[in-house]
């Protein structure tokens, strides 16, 4: 009945068993960091091969759900699985700088990465709220101690405001599970769904109620305005090698576990949360982008950046089931280009310094060509110009929003998007333009975030030319 | 009817306690108003038939955890009160007028649209150890086991964070 199978948990069990291998070995032993280096490896490699492998079994409509209805086994989950752990793999390479800059307290950090990795995909996967909720905080507690991991006075202000925020949000989130539950009884998703599928409440008031907890919890998680003031300061805050992965991870969890919780259990009240969704999305449109173009630190602004961000891809979020393919497309290719944006960041201003002003980028284009040309690509990207991914995961979202009625809003993002694309160019005309302050020599760029930025360049452009085979397969990536 | 009594007056005694713990200007009065807080939810625990879980509260958060508190609030110091100057001095009377506008909010959807629309069966709850236990591996073994992850964090961003000595030596 409880239907337990550990092979549905294998990605989670792979990327755990490596993290705990690697504290083990680090109190024995004392590796070098090569060492960790290969331990994570083959924990993520592992992984991704597993979520793979549940992909090519998994995909489809019809989910397997195990351990009591806890974990769903889909093509969601599966598709969520190759996301997270890419991200995690180039994450740590672009990172790895920062990983022997704290010399033996890199262990613990290759652990904690390797650990929110398994919590972001549990995000994805859980069928369950309270399922969800631990998953959440694993992945969200793992994040606050990776933001203030290099302990200077930036870092620990990043990791207490996250924390603190975080907790409140969580606690939000929490008590959205408690007044959904009260008004359907279950805890698990599947139940709900065929619940207020089969159950007309004739005054949903306490359901109502938890709907929008959920959506403030989760839309903390993921940066949406309001619940956004965290944002800025913890990217500012965080060391750089690390604020690519925690950028990227926030935004694909947080909206997995939002998509599925907002399509599945929650479907048939789609008319009613449709419209909070659509102002919270706008909202988050404008803020972000009017926020960004006043920003001098690159960090700072490429946090109001992923504001708006979440913004365009809650807006595919209002068309229900029919937007999550539009969902995925732009979580999985922006989550690429911020850990490629950020990968530049770590290589200019360092992997374990916090802030990153523009002025140092004046003449990147010159100290270091490839790194100028990624940055400019991820800018261009961000701002959704043609042949990029982020042109073909805009012009989804907004087909998405307009076919469930929402064209204000479409046309509200649409002004902000032309309005981003200052700030985004005003980056590729300080590289270009400008020359270099004083005579800063030509920059030395590590093998780490040069693959990174290589891998998602590439991926940013070939996705952005040819998107129809990513395209193809969300078709299969949709929640049971 | 006496559940009834006792349900009025532990929430009266649980708000109070949460509202003293937020309040307080001695560290000490807040860590009391938690307890006070945690006591009265073991309290609803047991009018619920909960009787393991009110256990668990009462030694668990209202001893283990109340107890590391104090020992925290005593290392850094009783005597520090809290500094309530706010940098943004609109802060405090916007949080006010938002709490009114939610609560009456609440309010109104209390009056008008308030009911749950699921009825609870109604048979009796089991709070027993032996009943919990048996739930606690069979249904939610998965968020159990998940729970060892946060363990994990807990240990190692202890090591990570606390282990710095500020001038580069690792400890």
């Amino acid at each position: 009945m409880s239907n337990i199978d550990f092979l549905a948990l294998g990605p989670e069990i792979a990327v755990t068993a490596a993290a705990v291998l690697l504290l083990m070995i680090e109190v024995a032993r004392k590796p070098s960091a090569r060492v960790w280096g290969w331990i994570a490896g083959i924990g993520i490699a592992a992984a991704l091969g597993l979520s793979i492998a549940g992909w090519v079994l998994g995909r489809g409509t019809d989910a397997n759900l195990y351990f009591s209805d806890m974990l769903a086994l889909d093509g969601f989950s599966a598709f969520g699985g190759i996301v997270v752990f890419t991200l995690t793999g180039i994450g740590l390479i672009a990172g790895w700088g920062l990983v022997t800059s704290l010399r033996r307290r890199g262990a613990e950090f290759v652990a904690l990465v390797l650990i929110a990795a398994a919590g972001m995909h549990l995000m994805a996967a859980s069928a369950n709220l309270i399922m969800l909720f631990i998953a959440l905080e694993v992945a969200s507690i793992s994040f606050y101690v990776l933001a203030g991991i290099t302990r200077n006075r930036a870092a620990d202000e990043a990791a207490l405001k996250y924390f603190l925020l975080g907790a409140f949000a969580s606690a939000v989130f929490l008590y959205g599970i408690a007044l959904v539950f009260a008004a359907t009884g279950t805890l698990s998703m599947a139940g709900q769904e065929s619940f207020l599928g089969e159950t007309i409440l004739l005054r949903p008031g306490v359901l109502l109620a938890g709907i929008a907890l959920l959506i403030v919890g989760l839309g903390f998680k993921v940066s949406a305005a309001p619940f956004h003031v965290w944002a800025p300061d913890v990217y500012q805050g965080a060391p750089s090698g690390v604020t690519g992965f925690l950028a990227a991870g926030a935004k694909v969890g947080g909206f997995a576990a939002l998509a599925r919780v907002l399509t599945v259990p929650l479907d048939a009240y789609l008319d009613d949360w449709a419209p909070a969704v659509a102002v919270v999305a706008v909202a988050s449109v404008v803020v972000g982008t009017l926020l960004a173009i006043a920003q001098d630190d690159i960090k700072r602004m490429l946090a109001y950046s992923s504001v708006a961000h979440a913004g365009f891809i809650l807006l595919a979020l209002t068309a229900g089931d029919a937007g999550v393919e539009a969902v995925w497309f732009y979580v999985s290719t922006y989550a690429l280009q911020v850990v490629g944006a950020f990968a530049v960041v770590a290589a200019v201003s360092g992997p374990d310094t916090g802030a990153s002003p523009l002025d140092s980028y004046a003449g990147l284009g010159k100290r270091s060509p490839m790194m100028a040309a990624g940055l400019g690509l991820m800018m261009i990207a961000m701002g959704g110009i043609p042949m990029t991914t982020g042109f073909v995961g805009k012009l989804g979202v907004f087909r998405a929003a307009i076919d469930a009625g929402y064209l204000w809003a479409v046309v509200t993002a649409l002004v902000a998007t032309v309005a981003g694309l200052f700030f985004y160019l005003r980056v590729i005309v300080r590289m270009y333009m400008d020359a270099p302050g004083g005579d800063a020599p030509a920059l030395e760029v590590g093998r780490g975030p040069a693959w990174a930025v290589g891998i998602t360049s590439a991926a940013t452009i070939v996705l952005g030319i040819a998107p129809w085979p990513l395209l193809n397969m969300l078709r299969d990536a949709l929640p049971f | 009817m006496v559940e009834l009594v006792l349900f009025v007056i532990f929430a009266i005694c649980a708000l109070f306690g949460a509202v003293t713990m937020v309040w307080a200007r001695n560290p000490v009065y807040s860590a009391l108003g938690l307890m006070l807080t945690m006591f009265s939810l073991a309290v609803f625990y047991v009018s619920n038939a909960g009787h393991f879980v009110a256990v668990v509260q009462v030694i668990v958060y209202a001893g283990a955890v109340m107890t590391l508190f104090l020992f925290v609030i005593m290392l850094i110091g009783v005597d520090k009160a809290e500094d309530r100057s706010e940098t943004l001095p609109l802060q405090r009377p916007a949080a006010l007028v938002l709490l009114a506008l939610f609560a009456a909010g609440v309010l109104v959807a209390g009056a008008r649209a308030w009911t749950t629309g699921y009825t609870a069966p109604g048979e009796a709850v089991n709070g027993t150890i032996e009943a919990i236990g048996s739930r606690l591996f069979d249904t939610w073994l998965l968020p159990f086991e998940v729970t060892a992850l946060l363990l994990i964090i807990a240990a190692a961003g202890t090591i990570a964070l606390a282990f710095f000595r500020g001038d580069g030596e690792e400890g």
